[in-house]
């Protein structure tokens, strides 16, 4: 039984609002830690759905999110403390500026391929650490930029959540049209045969470069989201540690699949929140597991489960669906 | 400046340069042959200062134990690597990048981690030996003895392995799989276990640079990920896979150290990542690289 | 199918352990006061969370042996920074909210400190910094919920070496080496301002910076040989990092050549590994935050003891500090008369500390104990096998910025 577009979309937007009302619901049923600990996994979840784009949809691999992830931090937060900016202008400001930011390292990252474009993404965003850590005057340096004028309506946690949830949600749905879109088909094909599609005609590097800027976008805007959540910024933000953290997080849920980050995001915070809180060598356990993930689950999570539904319902359809 | 000072920090800079470029050289190969950029490349060298540290003060009572011990303890970093090989990344050359990527980070959580349970998290010193441990008076300038001897080990080890890869027939294989894989591996060359021993011979690299590099500093926690950064910079300049690229890189990068200072700090820590952007979208196959 | 049972059993287990460790803490007869311990447990700097952890928990222990505070014992729960910022205000929230920690206390990342400091401004709840040292936590980023009872950078790293060196030495040309990031620029710039006011013909000749966290020194070791300086300073570079500068140094024997201004050659925590004909800071002048084998008394011998037993190696000053801030806490909430917040910080801002390295003040502006800091001479003696302070002096309230500077700084 083949499912046309139109039900497929419908199952799809069944899921996507079920679990927007579970995450409305958030609040009212756990504690005040726990939607916190939510709300940073939402933030993530967008930070890693702007990375796959590239890395799954694409097949870029980049080894400097964080940098763009930081731009977007650092431009609210500067925007907010030195500039006194209204708060709504310093949010939105955020993924501009990243996105500026991302065309022009973009534009000499998609330059070359493979190892070499990871490694210029990797030059990039120590460089952008750099001038974040040294440029003191503008950036306050490796103190980092604390009390940082939000509303005081975001004060309380349930707020502060819902405001997440908000973008978050947004963001996620325009990604997700994004992927589905001629373009998204489009990048996936440079992701499977890149020659094959420059030979239609197709400028490959263009295509690179406008997934590098859009997922740049949306990481400024998840950066954006974390300043206003933490209330302050560090240079780390921008280190790459917290790429690699990224791209686990992509790794975790599943590349080749849209919720594949979001699922991610959630059990990686969980894991490291549970593991760290009981010993001290809780980097000798998450690097046992992703070792096992690249093993054994290299579709992550959400790859597993769609793998494990489809058999399902194969198996009660008695055909090939 | 003087010549007597100019002559100093190019020495100074060159021989911390040495101790990098095994590092480096261990990393290139390994790419160059296995084609896996390993991440957990400065994690091996750290072991190899662990052990170096480990196997002196257990050996303190035997006269030359820092001989014995730059003896035993890279080769013990290269049964390491290859049980790494074996075990792990032989699994992931099909893969795409991103894998192999992602393992050889989990790697350097978990030997990171491995390494502060066996040895704690306070610093390690190890004492320079004798019969290296004076100083020689450079127009003024008291130089350590052991400097020099480090700029003599890279030179030493960069000529032997080029005479290694050049002139044997081991050498002739490893260059033959490197080439081409397929087709070593129809002529009967087993293909499998010359990449087993190409990263035993990296991991070798690493932990000779590893004991190598206590005496003139410190075994910390930590010092892996500088050296893995410190190690990218030069095989993008050197070339990735070239061996006397590997040298070239790390002599450049040892210069731009030691007279880097002498320019603004602001922006001394970007330059060397702005030289690898240059180089990359220049010339991404480096100085000394073939463009594949 | 062999991969999916895999799959299946991490989860299970990631799903048990999460269960499993999210269950309740067993009922308490006496409501414990809950201390929200945070610190750097894990990496590079887990020696001095560790270190501080045992000073607290000592202190702890003594207290609710002798009947707790107003009856109730304190009960502390560590959770690790991981020297991050993002992570130690994932803690804090956690500890604050979860744990209903009734106040937090810790951290030595200034960053860490200065992201947790802006979240219990909000919540209106108490947070005492034991080793962060960046001034701006007590001084530009003020507030009436942060309390600081470690020394800061100002005297430590700037103005304690300085006033040390004008009663001393006097060198006349300087040149310092520092670690690039604000802490050690600060260091430098107190450092100077107070050096040159006391020392008028004294010059900086040059400013030497090396990338934080960095151990190869040898191209800055040569420059400063070349220098022509009568002495050298060195800026905020501590730790590993300082112990590969004095190891490389030494090799160029420069501390024959010149004198040394090495503040952190006085804490123990680097140096103890060292022994006897091994490299080390000879004859420098250094400063130290808890020269413990110069500090006489019982209460200290005791200390020091229970340390060595607790951890297996020297009490640093974050173990000091924490110690000294339990006792602070108990003495605070007995004279509130309970765990207000309110009440507790009035009754902290003025309070004088009764220590065993003597009584000191917390200053009411700026939340400031006037932890004192010694000065003296690193060498070799009967009393420890590794390099220590030959303590000279102790410098206390003179050290830190005066109530003027900081309305200054903070713009008043």
């Amino acid at each position: 039984m083949t499912k046309n577009l139109t039900d497929r979309f419908f199952s799809a937007a069944l899921w996507m609002i079920l679990v927007l009302l579970a995450l409305m619901l958030v609040p009212f049923v756990f504690s005040q830690s726990v939607v916190s600990l939510i709300n940073e996994m939402l933030i993530m979840a967008l930070a890693g759905c702007a990375l796959n784009l590239m890395l799954g949809y694409g097949g870029m691999v980049s080894f400097g999110p964080a940098g763009l992830y930081a731009v977007g931090a650092y431009s609210t937060a500067i925007l907010l403390t030195r500039y006194g900016a209204p708060f709504f202008i310093a949010v939105l400001a955020a993924p501009v500026i990243a996105a500026i930011i991302g065309t022009i390292v973009g534009w000499f990252c998609v330059r070359r391929s493979a190892v070499y474009f990871a490694l210029l993404t990797l030059a990039f965003a120590q460089i952008i650490w750099t001038v974040i850590f040294e440029w003191y005057d503008f950036t306050n340096g490796d103190n980092g930029i604390v009390s940082i004028p939000i509303p005081e309506v975001l004060y309380s946690i349930r707020n502060i959540y819902y405001f997440s949830l908000a973008f978050v949600a947004i963001c996620i749905f325009v990604l997700w049209r994004i992927v589905r879109s001629p373009f998204g088909a489009t990048l996936q094909s440079i992701r499977e045969n890149p020659m094959r599609t420059e030979f239609i005609a197709v400028p490959v590097r263009r295509y690179q470069l406008a997934a590098f800027v859009i997922s740049s976008f949306f990481l400024g805007i998840a950066g954006s989201l974390f300043c206003v959540f933490a209330g302050s910024v560090f240079p780390d933000y921008a280190h790459w540690v917290k790429s690699t953290d990224m791209l686990v997080v992509c790794l975790l849920g599943g590349i080749h699949n849209f919720a594949g980050p979001i699922i991610g995001s959630s059990v990686y915070i969980l894991i490291s929140k549970v593991i760290a809180k009981n010993t001290t060598y809780w980097m000798f356990f998450l690097g046992i597991i992703i070792v096992f993930l690249v093993l054994y689950m290299r579709n992550g999570i959400a790859g597993f489960a769609a793998e494990k539904l489809s058999r399902w319902k194969n198996r009660l359809q008695g055909t090939n669906g | 400046m003087t010549l007597e000072a100019f002559t100093g920090q190019a020495l100074s800079g060159i021989s911390v340069g040495m101790v990098l470029f095994l590092v480096a050289a261990g990393l290139s190969i390994i790419f160059g042959t296995l084609k896996v950029l390993n991440l957990a490349h400065g994690t091996i060298y750290m072991v190899g200062g662990f052990l170096c540290y480990l196997l002196t003060s257990k050996l303190v009572q035997i006269p030359g134990a820092f001989w014995w011990t730059l003896f035993i303890a890279p080769v013990a970093v290269a049964a390491i690597g290859g049980v790494i090989e074996v075990l792990l990344l032989r699994r992931i050359y099909a893969q795409e990048m991103l894998y192999q990527y992602i393992l050889t980070f989990a790697l350097i959580l978990i030997i990171g981690d491995a390494c502060k349970f066996f040895f704690g998290v306070s610093y390690k010193t190890v004492a320079v030996p004798w019969p290296v441990n004076g100083n020689v008076s450079l127009w003024g300038l008291s130089f350590p003895l052991y400097n020099l001897f480090l700029i003599g080990c890279g030179i030493f080890v960069f000529l032997a392995l080029s005479a290694l890869i050049r002139y044997t027939s081991l050498g002739r294989i490893v260059r033959a799989v490197t080439h081409n894989r397929e087709m070593a591996s129809a002529l009967g060359i087993n293909v499998p276990r010359v990449y087993t021993g190409v990263f035993m011979l990296g991991s070798y690299l690493a932990g000779l640079a590893g004991t190598l590099m206590p005496p003139m500093s410190v075994v910390a926690l930590g010092s892996d990920m500088a050296v893995i950064i410190e190690c990218f910079i030069i095989v993008v300049i050197g070339g990735l896979g070239s061996l006397p690229g590997a040298f070239l890189g790390a002599i450049i990068l040892g210069l731009l150290n030691a007279f880097g200072i002498y320019i603004i700090p602001k922006l001394a820590l970007a330059f060397p990542f702005m030289l690898m952007i240059v180089i990359l979208i220049i010339r991404p196959w480096g100085l000394l690289g073939k463009p594949e | 199918m062999r991969n999916g049972w895999r799959m299946v059993i991490v989860m299970i287990l990631a799903v048990a352990m999460t269960a499993v460790f999210a269950a309740s803490s067993p009922a308490q007869e006496k409501k414990p006061i809950v201390v929200g311990f945070i610190h750097s447990m894990s990496g590079a700097m887990s020696m001095y969370g560790i270190s501080s952890e045992a000073g607290g928990k000592i202190a702890i222990e003594e207290i609710n042996a002798a009947g707790g505070v107003l009856g109730r014992p304190f009960k502390m729960i560590t959770r690790d920074d991981k020297l991050n910022p993002e992570v130690g205000l994932r803690e804090a929230k956690d500890l604050l909210l979860s744990e209903k920690a009734d106040f937090l206390t810790g951290t030595i990342s200034s960053a860490v400190a200065l992201a947790i400091s802006n979240y219990v401004k909000r919540e209106k709840k108490l947070f005492i910094v034991t080793i962060s040292q960046s001034s701006s936590i007590t001084e530009e980023n003020f507030h009436r919920y942060v309390f600081r009872i470690n020394t800061n950078a100002v005297p430590y790293w700037g103005y304690a070496p300085a006033i040390a060196l004008a009663k001393t030495k006097k060198a006349k040309k300087i040149i310092s080496l520092g670690f690039d990031y604000e802490t050690g620029k600060n260091s430098l710039k107190g450092f100077k301002e107070k050096y040159l006011q006391l020392v008028p013909d004294a010059k900086i000749i040059d400013e030497l910076w090396a990338p934080l966290g960095t151990t190869d020194f040898t191209a800055y070791i040569t420059k400063i040989a070349n220098s022509g300086a009568d002495a050298f300073f060195l800026a905020c570079i501590y730790g590993g990092g300082e112990l590969a500068f004095t190891k490389q140094a030494y090799a160029f024997g420069l501390y024959d050549k010149m004198y040394a201004i090495q503040p952190c050659a006085g804490d123990v925590e680097t140096w103890s590994g060292v022994k006897k004909g091994e490299p080390y800071p000879k004859g420098a002048l250094a400063t130290a935050r808890y020269p413990f084998w110069a500090i006489k008394g019982a209460r200290n011998e005791a200390f020091v003891d229970k340390h060595l037993k607790m951890t297996g190696f020297w009490p640093s000053y974050g173990a000091m500090n924490q110690y000294v801030t339990m006792y602070a806490m108990k003495a605070a909430i007995e004279k509130a008369g309970g765990v207000d917040t309110e009440k507790i910080i009035d009754a902290l801002e003025g309070m004088i500390l009764d220590t065993f390295v003597g009584k000191i003040p917390i200053r009411a502006y700026d939340h400031q104990a006037m932890m004192p800091n010694w000065y003296g001479i690193i060498d070799f003696t009967q009393k420890l096998t590794f390099p220590h302070l030959i303590a000279a002096g102790v410098i206390g309230e003179e050290g830190y910025h005066t109530v003027d500077q900081i309305k200054k700084l903070r713009g008043k």
